[in-house]
């Protein structure tokens, strides 16, 4: 069991493996580039002089369709490895998941809302539609969590059983919020609906990017400084409180940088599952649960793992695309329960 | 100095502790004892900051404990629960190195300190081991090896509360560890410590509290507050109080 | 000598104006949306399909092509990799960013209608006819239908004349389960009507019922679309997964018909006049005389 990787040899596996998921995204997919044309493209699209030739198909599939996918796929499954690291930090519990704060049930509600609204109004503007439904989800992510934190909050202190049972019954009740609105929405509307929750990196372009690799910066600049408060708040609360940290504004900052990050994400992207619980235990089980290790490497461990499930949601069928929920779920929950499996008594 | 002025602490309709006026002296391991629900460990808890009492105040050196907070705080006082949660597989010196987080003493001096404190907790050999393979005892002395590394190597103006720190250890580790407790009040520290045993409070301890129901029956020297009468009284137990042969302080014997 | 010269030089230029005109057309099509690519196949195009949506499976030749998934969830690099020159579907493709990436790799992107009426179809078929170079069999193709469709009117009048319309319900369910009610403005209700029913229910669009308001309603005609059984096995597991309908005048009775759902995918397709006979047999016994 003390075998455990070192830092430095988990570091430069990872980047390795990135590196590989990074490349493996760019130049595979239904359409089969040669690979000269892939590599010239991508210098092309660095800004290098390449003659253009023959490369159009090329710089269309890799710049506008591939890149901004991987990038899309970078940021969410990095912000949901970090998102996954913080809530099993929060409760103390390695089978936590960000979904337990009721950001995604609350990502997908305010969706639903920003759609049934708008077609409301005769549908939602072209202009600024998507942008207008991100927000939209991203703030349901945060209000959904930001009323967990609160109904947990008593006398200045944040009872996180509390949390947890009104993260289910928040949760439950967005579930069926989403139903209700499923059931009044007309065809139009059911159709984009429906999108919201096969989560799918499909159809990424660069504007919608943005912000989530804002977000994910952020989040992923933040949450290190923090890690040997949050190898602390392990001990318990209030034995964290005994050296000297902030543990009320310790598990605010999670509970933010989880409604942010994972929010931003499935605005982006829809539900993907399974991300947050798994990537932070791998880890673990290579490295040990020392947070200054677990969290960059988890960045790295989630975005490699999403691309690769990425890659598997659209070579499988092509030219047809498994939704990437269920890839992340069918590595997912065997590996869960292998774990639940090998866990020491 | 951690000290409190007539501490009173309800829990909804009960009083859980009521008047108690205590002054922790540096250099000096003050035992807490009292029978089950007595209020040894909400003191404790009133002590660390943790229960805000209902009436009187606690006061760390001049300021209101409630004022005092984070690194400051940390690095003056140090309390060692009676269980611990961590479900984490951490080695053993990155658990005893948490207690070096109020500081920035660097790494390789952190890391003598972890491996002293560990010495002192008789914990040395536990090193590189993963925290949840050990036994309840080991644990056990792995968080004291942390809370003495919070304030190592202790000295006057930095207080150690420890809520029975022996309760699942074995005899010899009983004293290892309270051996290193008294250590560290030799250096200077104030220490209380809540005991079920009443040798080893005899023993160890400079002075004793006595609490029944919440109230304070004695605060003394273990020779006035171990005696047969105040410890039928409270315990309702019939002891004999004899003299340790070699050491001097009060045995007590059940009949 | 030089007239006939000259005739020739005019047959052949306008010959090959005609194949240059001709070559101008998209050879490679990918369809979206049961109907649309039944109109594709019925004009003529099916030597063109390299690749179709979920929802077209007819006729049964085009689930030999590559599939390129459900219709609303299609994939850009999916898409290309077959090298359309066009892509064709209804409104209810997507997602809309793919469509737009699409377009951006010069693939001809066409939305037809979904609406189920006639003048929809009119405007679809012309469409269809001139990207697929075949404007003659288009209009052909849409006189016949109207042909077809005024005959079913002929067809129901007479029928009403000797019998009321019956109520009926239509259900779309999966293996029997959670069934849906077809209200306004479906593919569905504009069946039920050309084929002489009244459709009981007045909501609009698709919405499950309960238990009760099905027995209220009691319906003399069942109609039932199942996306996963076929024939007997899902008239069984309709009424195994939902007993209330036992108890309605159509059960016992016995006048429950089996309509293919993919009729009710993509706007209106060829097989509907078929369908509508068949349906309006089943409202009228004996009285629309086969």
């Amino acid at each position: 069991m003390t075998t455990l990787v070192k830092p430095r040899t988990l570091f430069i596996s990872l980047s390795l493996l990135c590196v590989l998921a990074i490349w493996l995204s760019l130049a595979l997919g239904p359409v089969s580039l040669p690979l000269i044309d892939t590599l010239r493209a991508a210098l092309r699209l660095i800004g290098l002089p390449i003659a253009p030739d023959g490369l159009e198909q090329a710089e269309l599939i890799l710049g506008q369709i591939r890149l901004p996918r991987t990038l899309l796929g970078l940021a969410v499954g990095g912000v949901l490895a970090l998102s996954g690291v913080a809530m099993q930090g929060l409760f103390r519990n390695p089978l936590a998941d960000p979904g337990l704060v009721g950001v995604s049930s609350g990502a997908a509600l305010g969706a639903a809302i920003a759609i049934v609204g708008g077609s409301a109004f005769g549908g939602l503007p072209e202009s600024f539609g998507p942008y207008l439904l991100s927000i939209c989800a991203f703030l349901g992510g945060l209000g959904v969590t930001a009323l967990v934190y609160r109904l947990g909050r008593r006398n200045g202190q944040t009872n996180v059983a509390t949390m947890l049972l009104a993260g289910i019954a928040l949760t439950a009740l967005a579930g069926s919020a989403v139903g209700l609105f499923t059931y009044l929405a007309d065809d139009a509307t059911l159709r984009t609906l429906t999108f919201w929750n096969l989560g799918s990196l499909n159809g990424a372009s660069y504007s919608r990017l943005w912000p989530l690799l804002l977000v994910t910066a952020g989040v992923a600049l933040w949450l290190p400084r923090r890690a040997k408060a949050l190898n602390a708040l392990l001990l318990g609360e209030s034995e964290a409180g005994h050296l000297g940290i902030n543990v009320e504004g310790l598990k605010r900052e999670l509970v933010f940088c989880t409604a942010l990050g994972v929010g931003a994400a499935v605005a982006a992207a829809g539900m993907i599952g399974f991300v947050g619980l798994v990537v932070p235990h791998l880890v673990r089980l290579l490295a040990g649960p020392d947070h200054r290790v677990l969290l960059p490497a988890s960045v790295l461990a989630g975005a490699s793992l999403l691309l690769f499930a990425d890659l598997v949601a659209r070579l499988a069928l092509a030219p047809a695309e498994l939704p990437i929920g269920i890839v992340t779920a069918f590595i997912g929950a065997p590996f869960f329960l292998f774990l639940l499996i090998r866990r020491p008594a | 100095m951690l000290r409190t002025e007539n501490l009173s602490i309800r829990r909804g309709n009960q009083t859980v502790l009521v008047g108690i006026t205590l002054e922790l002296k540096p250099g000096e391991v003050l035992g807490v004892l009292g029978p089950n629900g007595a209020g040894k460990s909400t003191l404790l808890g009133a002590l660390c900051g943790q229960l805000p009492p209902d009436e009187g105040h606690v006061w760390l050196d001049d300021q209101a404990l409630r004022r005092c907070a984070g690194a400051q705080r940390a690095q003056r006082l140090a309390v060692l629960p009676q269980v611990s949660t961590l479900d984490f597989a951490f080695r053993v010196e990155e658990v005893v190195g948490m207690g070096r987080l109020p500081y920035q003493s660097g790494r390789v001096r952190d890391a003598e300190i972890v491996a002293a404190a560990l010495g002192a907790a008789d914990a040395g050999h536990l090193s590189g081991r993963s925290y949840l393979a050990l036994s309840g005892g080991e644990r056990q002395r792995v968080h004291l090896a942390r809370v003495l590394a919070q304030l190592w190597p202790g000295e006057a103006g930095q207080t150690l509360l420890l809520d029975e720190p022996t309760s699942m250890l074995d005899p010899l580790h009983q004293h290892t560890t309270l051996q290193a407790v008294r250590e560290f009040a030799d250096r200077g520290a104030a220490v209380l410590v809540i005991l079920h045993d009443l040798n080893l409070a005899a023993r160890y301890c400079d002075r004793l509290l006595l609490l029944e129901g919440g109230r304070p029956v004695a605060l003394d020297t273990p020779q006035q507050v171990l005696r047969p009468e105040p410890l039928k009284a409270v315990f309702g137990l019939e002891v004999l109080v004899q003299m340790h042969p070699e050491r001097g302080h009060p045995l007590i014997i059940a009949r | 000598m030089r007239l006939r010269t000259r005739v020739v030089a005019l047959c052949v230029g306008l010959l090959a104006s005609h194949q240059a005109a001709a070559a101008e057309l998209p050879q490679r099509w990918v369809s979206a949306g049961g109907a649309v690519s039944e109109w594709v196949s019925a004009l003529g195009g099916e030597a063109k399909l390299v690749g179709v949506d979920t929802t077209s499976q007819h006729p049964e030749s085009l689930k030999a092509l590559p599939s390129i998934g459900y219709q609303r969830q299609l994939s850009a690099e999916g898409i290309l990799s077959l090298r359309p020159q066009i892509l064709v579907g209804t409104e209810e493709m997507g997602p809309p960013p793919v469509l737009s990436q699409i377009r951006n790799a010069g693939v001809q992107v066409e939305l037809f209608s979904a609406q189920p009426d006639v003048a929809a179809l009119q405007g679809n078929l012309q469409h269809l006819g001139q990207l697929l170079g075949a404007e003659d069999q288009a209009s052909q193709a849409l006189k016949v239908y109207q042909q077809q469709l005024d005959q079913q009117k002929v067809r129901i009048t007479e029928a009403q004349l000797k019998q009321k319309a019956p109520g009926v319900l239509l259900l779309i369910g999966n293996a029997g389960g959670k069934p849906l009610i077809a209200g306004k403005d479906t593919a569905a209700d504009w069946l039920l009507q050309r084929a002489g029913g009244h459709n009981l229910a007045t909501h609009t669009g698709y919405k499950p019922f309960s238990n009760e308001s099905l027995a209220s309603l009691n319906p003399e005609v069942l109609v039932f679309a199942d996306r996963a059984l076929t024939g007997d096995a899902a008239r069984a597991a309709l009424f195994k997964e939902n007993p209330i309908l036992s108890s309605t005048r159509a059960a016992k009775d016995g006048r429950v018909l089996e309509l293919d759902p993919t009729l009710l995918v993509g706007g209106l397709g060829p097989r509907l006049p078929e369908a509508l006979k068949k349906l309006s047999d089943g409202f009228y016994p004996g009285a629309t005389g086969q």
